[in-house]
């Protein structure tokens, strides 16, 4: 199976996946791939063109819809019906997962892997806080944040003209669900750009009055020296987040939900011995009502297996056969908990681990270890979303516990197009997005004057541009998928 | 008479077929042949080659069906170009920082030269010329790290300079009307000493007697390098001016995605990049066709202008590439 190179490392440091091949008898041969999964994608590409595709790929779901009908994948639909009833039950048990892996006609031509479903989380430095005077309870709506990065920046950036309270990577403008203005949508309506990731990710409906305010907040973040000014300009790397998180530079952040756990385990406590990250409650309206935080899909359609269409119906028995195992309910306790008595007790059908899971997580790359990050891809399998969140550090675990309610989570869902519309879409996101993107910023940094006339204008290029459109092809797709 | 007779005896000689001389050729100068016949076979492989699948631009390309297989759309990919609303801004985008790699990096590497080949002490000379290739052989990514390294608003001596100066830091690397500048003068500090040597080894070649002469007549070497060493490499300093053109859409991609963020880019934006974001970065299925028939709209123009630039070089100076 050809696969990017860092899922193949992932599974040869799995205890439970060889338990795995041994229960099934069967071995899988992985042919690693370009580390950047954008060329994985590209490699496919070249490997169907060059008619060197191996028995099976993980590729995304654009392309198996496409490749598919035309010749290059299998349907598996009749051979899952014959040979996987574990996978078929969990088919007819999922209509959303049977929307998005099939085609008009029923056909399946690759399988979507299942992927827990959580949101950021806030990050910031305990001893920070305690030494500034905040209590991080009394921090419950934007106004209450702004005042504690104001009494952050009062306290710490007074001797250090370095130090801005709120820091990240990537992309600064992540804070539209605080607003009440993140990209969604639903049988009736599609604002924002949503596909691409971007249902959490660089999510935001700037046609949303909270988009406004959201800008409006954060350009005061950014003119007080409360947001650190190269994130905002998207020249500050991930390093130099983690340095200024490590070092004291900065104070809050709004990422990964385990990435306060990352600092503890690489250099935070190291470097200062108070240090200590926790995780604040997450930012309500101003009237102090919980809002639904943008989290990630069930299913990731980027990790799709897919089988050769030359491949002979043994060969896809034997591959369906193993991904079958991941379905039935021992391999499915097999791959979240792992084999009991070694990783997990039972106690009156209530799983919990026995052992460590920094422990584990600290073994050295390429050494075998018990782990059960079902965010990564390793094979193609359903996944148990509190098994996910007990194989945490304590810190991690009692956030998402306290957090990750039915109250603060929205839902969001994978959006599958047709030939012409994937084109569309893909050369209008090509444009549109990193131009929003940065028409934002710009609003923030003061490049543009943030006027309701200004950004009026600007959402009318955006408009131009193609917003509008691909908002309705996200629209035509969600309805196809989900119904009217 | 014996004039005339010489010429009949001359045209009396039967001259051989075309194919007769081809195999003397051959057989004369086999070996060159046999030398030639591995870089021909890259030439053919690498470059021709691939050129023929630009075909795809008039295609809705499928890997899965390939090149012979895919749907014809004709112009199609052409027109949704012309429709693009983005496609202006990119292009004016490009033709800025291409106009400026031209208008300003190109006559460096002259300046360079002529005054190099000034240095009477042949060590410093070699040195100066041997320092000024190194960055050649450095990586974009390096280059760029060091450019951040330097404009860094916190910890970047430009800005530790401009701030005991009493002046207020700039984040160098977000502001899109600095993006151009620092491209330019990334391109200067990689690719003029090399071009510096095509110069330098075209100076090589002036004939030394011209110098000598000039001496006699008085000439100081400011005249003998205006009067006597720019016009004799012009042919060198012509070649590659109708190459730059010739590569004037043939932005630095890797650079430009290192320095690329969302401060810069209104600027940073060139076809290059948008084609890279359709065809390699593509988020559903990458559309291959309309990248290509964006660059082949890119190459047909540069070709006109290396068509341009070559027709005025040769009336201007009589010097042209072909």
């Amino acid at each position: 199976m050809f696969m990017r190179s860092t899922y193949v490392d992932w599974i040869k440091e799995l205890k439970w996946y060889d338990v795995a091949e041994e229960r099934t008898g069967i071995h899988v041969d992985y042919i690693s791939g370009p580390e950047e999964a954008a060329d994985v994608y590209s490699e496919v590409d070249q490997r169907v063109i060059s008619g060197d595709l191996p028995d099976a790929v993980m590729t995304k779901l654009a392309q198996t819809n496409v490749y598919g009908p035309q010749g290059v994948f299998a349907d598996l639909a009749p051979y899952i019906e014959k040979y996987a009833p574990n996978l078929q039950k969990y088919i007819d048990d999922n209509p959303d997962y049977k929307a998005l892996v099939s085609d008009a006609d029923g056909h399946i031509y690759g399988l979507c892997k299942g992927t827990p479903i959580f949101a950021d989380l806030i990050g910031y430095r305990v001893d920070h806080f305690k030494a500034a005077g905040i209590d991080p309870d009394s921090i419950v709506t934007v106004d209450d944040f702004t005042k504690a990065l104001e009494t952050l920046k009062a306290y710490y950036g007074k001797d250090n003209p370095n130090y801005y309270p709120l820091t990240g990577r990537d992309t600064a403008i992540r804070f539209a669900s605080w607003f009440g203005a993140a990209s969604n949508i639903s049988s009736t309506e599609s604002n924002g750009i949503y596909i691409s990731g971007h249902y959490k990710d660089g999510s935001i409906d700037i046609m949303n009055d909270g988009a406004y305010k959201m800008a409006e907040t954060m350009k005061k973040w950014y003119d007080e020296g409360l947001i650190q000014p190269e994130w905002v300009a998207g020249t500050f790397s991930e390093a130099d987040w983690e340095a200024a998180m490590l070092n004291g530079n900065g104070s809050v952040f709004y990422d990964y939900y385990n990435r306060p756990e990352w600092f503890m385990e690489n250099g935070g406590p190291d470097n200062d011995p108070n240090y200590q990250m926790g995780v604040l409650n997450f930012i309500k309206d101003d009237n102090g009502n919980p809002q639904k935080m943008p989290v990630s899909t069930k299913y990731n359609d980027e990790c799709v297996t897919a089988v050769n269409a030359n491949c002979s119906e043994d060969k896809i028995k034997t591959i369906l056969t193993f991904i079958d195992y991941f379905y039935s309910e021992e391999g499915e306790i097999l791959a979240n908990y792992g084999v009991e008595g070694e990783s997990f007790k039972d106690t009156n059908g209530d799983k919990e681990f026995i052992v460590d899971y920094q422990a584990e997580e600290a073994t050295p790359a390429g050494e075998k270890r018990w782990s059960f990050l079902s965010d990564r891809f390793t094979v193609c399998k359903p996944v148990d979303n509190e098994a996910f969140f007990k194989w945490n550090a304590p810190l991690i675990a009692e956030a998402t516990g306290r957090l990750f309610t039915d109250e603060n989570l929205g839902t969001s869902y994978v959006l599958k197009f047709t030939d012409d519309q994937s084109k569309e879409v893909t050369n209008l996101l090509a444009s549109v997005f990193d131009a929003q993107m940065s028409g934002i910023a710009q609003f923030i940094d003061g490049a543009r004057e943030l006027t309701p006339d200004n950004w009026a204008a600007f959402q009318q290029e955006m408009n131009d541009m193609g917003l509008s459109r691909i908002e309705e092809i996200q629209l035509a797709a969600y309805q196809a998928m989900y119904g009217a | 008479m014996p004039k005339r007779k010489a010429q009949t005896a001359v045209s009396a000689v039967p001259k051989a077929s075309l194919g007769a001389r081809i195999k003397k050729d051959i057989i004369k100068n086999h070996q060159l042949y046999l030398l030639m016949i591995p870089g021909f076979l890259l030439l053919i492989l690498f470059k021709i080659g691939p050129v023929g699948a630009m075909v795809i631009a008039f295609e809705d390309f499928s890997a899965a069906k390939g090149v012979f297989g895919s749907t014809w759309v004709w112009l199609e990919n052409f027109k949704r170009i012309l429709q693009d609303p983005y496609i202006w801004k990119i292009t004016k985008n490009t033709i800025i920082l291409a106009f400026l790699s031209v208008v300003v990096v190109f006559p460096i590497p002259i300046i360079f030269s002529l005054f190099l080949n000034e240095v009477r002490t042949k060590w410093v000379r070699n040195t100066v010329q041997s320092l000024s290739f190194l960055p050649y052989f450095i990586s974009a990514a390096v280059m760029v790290s060091i450019m951040y390294t330097l404009l860094s608003p916190t910890s970047g001596l430009i800005n530790i300079i401009i701030t005991k100066l009493g002046g207020t830091t700039t984040n160098f690397m977000a502001k899109p009307e600095w993006f151009r500048p620092f491209y330019v003068i990334l391109e200067i500090w990689q690719t003029f000493g090399y071009s510096a040597i095509i110069y330098i080894a075209a100076m090589m070649n002036i004939d030394p007697t011209l110098y000598e002469a000039a001496e006699l007549d008085g000439a100081n070497r400011w005249t003998k390098m205006w009067r006597i060493t720019l016009p004799c490499i012009s042919t060198s300093v012509i070649t590659m001016l109708i190459i730059s053109v010739g590569n004037i859409f043939s932005v630095n991609l890797d650079r430009i995605l290192l320095m690329y963020n969302t401060g810069t880019y209104a600027t940073a934006d060139v076809i290059q990049t948008y084609v890279y974001r359709i065809a390699f970065q593509s988020t559903g299925f990458p559309d291959y066709s309309y990248g290509t028939a964006v660059n082949v709209l890119k190459s047909i123009i540069a070709f006109v202008l290396v068509f341009i630039v070559n027709k005025i070089a040769d009336k201007v100076s009589d010097a042209r590439l072909f």
